[in-house]
């Protein structure tokens, strides 16, 4: 007799299919995609808690051959930086020479960018050492590195 | 499964019986939109990240201000490139730092800084890497003054002069 009961059993899945939809909706409107990298970095990692900031950023990135590149994450600061053919460009690589120039420009142009460090764990300390000495010089005293957390 | 069952107006029967006829027990199979949805769902719940990259936070002074430090105030880190570590006060001899790997080195290093910052409180750490050193060498030097709540740092470059007083040239 119990077997009976089972013919034409039916599950309403209206309630799972709507979570569902209110799940994807959810990670569609908050999903932000990994920002692509000029070159691929290897973070060294640290204990320091502080996030990046989203916006208003200006990222030096330095690979672990050695060369520098230069991104701000405005696509318009981008085009009167370094051109409009440059302007969807993840990054451009700059001479240290030219960085100091570059970074003051950027500056006159949106006071409010915070700079950041972004370097290979396994480049040469020289080349971290000149691009600090380029952010003293222009007066920038205050600027973050990126690292991995720690675990 | 996931159907809409549209046979509510079954009991509303209008002038156009033959059309209206046919709706009764109408329905769509929902599966596949589902299954799609479902398929997103998947994607963007892997995709997604939700953590932003950690940073560190670097105070230098201005390259044009000079500070006049009292030299028993002065405690000078210098870091070789194959990761020793040798401190000494205002112009005492360089002592290297015992520890048998990297990071047994690094412990040793935070119980000094902490003793000798709390037995001086004025005392500003100077720390010196060498330029052929690694990158990670200085965030996990940077990364043991910040656990340990040493504010007062600066970073100078090494010289030929400090190579030549820790022994490396």
């Amino acid at each position: 007799m119990s077997k009976t009961k089972r013919v034409g059993f039916k599950l309403d899945m209206t309630p799972m299919v709507d979570v569902g939809f209110l799940l994807l909706t959810f990670f569609m409107l908050t999903t932000q995609f990994k920002p692509v990298d000029v070159a691929e970095i290897v973070l060294p990692s640290s204990h320091s808690a502080f996030k990046l900031p989203d916006a208003d950023v200006m990222i030096v990135t330095v690979d672990k051959e050695g060369n520098v590149y230069l991104n701000v994450d405005s696509q318009n600061l981008r085009a009167q930086l370094f051109g409009e053919q440059n302007k969807l460009k993840a990054g451009v690589q700059v001479q240290l020479n030219e960085l100091g120039g570059l970074l003051r420009q950027a500056r006159i142009r949106n006071p409010k960018l915070r700079t950041v460090i972004k370097a290979d764990k396994e480049s040469e300390y020289q080349i971290i050492q000149s691009v600090m000495e380029t952010l003293q010089r222009e007066n920038i005293t205050r600027f973050n590195l990126v690292t991995d957390l720690e675990r | 499964m996931a159907d809409v069952d549209l046979s509510q107006s079954k009991g509303k029967q209008k002038h156009g019986k033959r059309k209206k006829s046919k709706r009764v027990g109408f329905r769509i199979d929902m599966t596949p939109m589902v299954d799609v949805a479902f398929l997103l769902l998947t994607f963007f719940m892997l995709t997604t990240t939700m953590n932003r990259p950690q940073t560190m936070e670097i105070n230098l002074p201005p390259s044009d201000t000079k500070a006049e430090v009292a030299e028993s105030n002065l405690l000078t880190l210098r870091i070789t490139d194959d990761f020793r570590i040798f401190w000494n006060i205002g112009t005492e001899k360089p002592n290297a730092v015992d520890g048998g790997d990297k990071k047994a080195k690094l412990i040793n290093l935070g119980k000094l800084l902490k003793g000798r910052n709390s037995a001086n409180p004025k005392l500003i750490t100077l720390v010196k890497v060498d330029g052929k050193a690694k990158y990670i060498d200085m965030v996990d030097i940077m990364d043991e003054l910040n656990i340990n709540d040493i504010s007062r740092f600066s970073l100078a470059p090494m010289l030929d002069d400090d190579k030549k007083i820790i022994g490396t040239l």
